[in-house]
């Protein structure tokens, strides 16, 4: 098909926008999460909000020990988790990885900090059965949220594939890391 | 108002840029299978995008091999975004 940018025929146009959209379908429309990447991100999130909870309540050099092996866990886990991704579709996209290192999105923002309001609540109490449920709410919740923002992607791909910067992540995890060093030490 | 793009004006130009528009960075061979075209079409055509400054590329591995990454810059984003309304802006005329 020949386009002339000056002056273009409509019904070309029209045509070319349509083939843009189906090669941009052909590719989203392949992309696929690895097996069992949602099971895997909603065990890392319940070990970090877990520990998390139990590393505060102690207020111990051991605990903030947990508190950063349960951010550890949480970040390796992801990275491994994207990184397969990445592998598996040939492509990268910046929303998935906001919304798994970041919890992004109202809903899953809102189980996370909810799961580890209860869980330290439960920790100082000494509830561990509790702690374990509110960590593991808080992996299922935020493993749903991602499910969700998944499908909504796929149904549109070119308004949700951007998010943080590797740059912002990585200055967000060593907040994060101060954050519950913080929690710790004033806890 | 903004007026069409001769940059991202030609078919395999726009469907490049768009297919990139769906994802952060793209492997080369996974976006030459998107597009239906050759290595050295696609190629020619992130070369000349990259120029522009629409695309960047790095090299990466992917699958144990070196290959070459390639995404939409802000600039490409927007000029996408531009032109695409100017299309649809010259269709609606039309109608």
């Amino acid at each position: 098909m020949e386009s002339n940018p000056t002056h273009p025929d409509p019904d070309d146009a029209r045509a070319t926008l349509a083939m843009a959209d189906e090669a941009r379908g052909r590719l989203t429309a392949g992309l696929r999460l690895p097996p069992g990447f949602l099971v895997v991100f909603a065990a890392a999130v319940a070990v970090q909000l877990g520990t998390a909870a139990y590393g505060i309540a102690a207020q111990t050099v051991a605990g903030l020990a947990v508190v950063l092996a349960g951010l550890a866990v949480f970040l390796g886990g992801s990275a491994l988790l994207l990184h397969r991704f990445s592998q598996v579709n040939g492509v990268r996209v910046d929303g998935l990885v906001s919304q798994i290192v970041l919890a992004a999105g109202a809903s899953a923002s809102l189980v996370y900090l909810g799961a580890l309001a209860a869980g330290i609540w439960a920790a100082f109490a000494s509830r561990w059965w509790l702690v374990v449920l509110a960590a593991v709410v808080g992996g299922v919740g935020c493993a749903l949220g991602t499910r969700h923002w998944w499908r909504t992607y796929q149904h549109e791909p070119a308004a949700h594939a951007r998010g943080a910067s590797p740059r912002v992540l990585a200055l967000l995890a060593v907040v994060a890391c101060v954050g519950f060093a913080v929690l710790l030490v004033v806890g | 108002m903004v007026g069409l793009d001769p940059l991202i004006h030609a078919p395999a130009r726009l469907q490049l840029v768009t297919t990139l528009s769906g994802v952060s960075e793209a492997e080369f061979a996974t976006l030459r299978t998107a597009l239906d075209v050759s290595d050295s079409v696609l190629s020619k055509h992130v070369s000349a995008l990259v120029d522009a400054g629409y695309l960047h590329s790095r090299k990466g591995v992917h699958g144990g091999r070196r290959t070459t990454w390639v995404g939409l810059t802000d600039d490409g984003r927007r000029a996408l975004r531009d032109h695409v309304a100017a299309v649809r802006r010259l269709i609606d005329m039309v109608d």
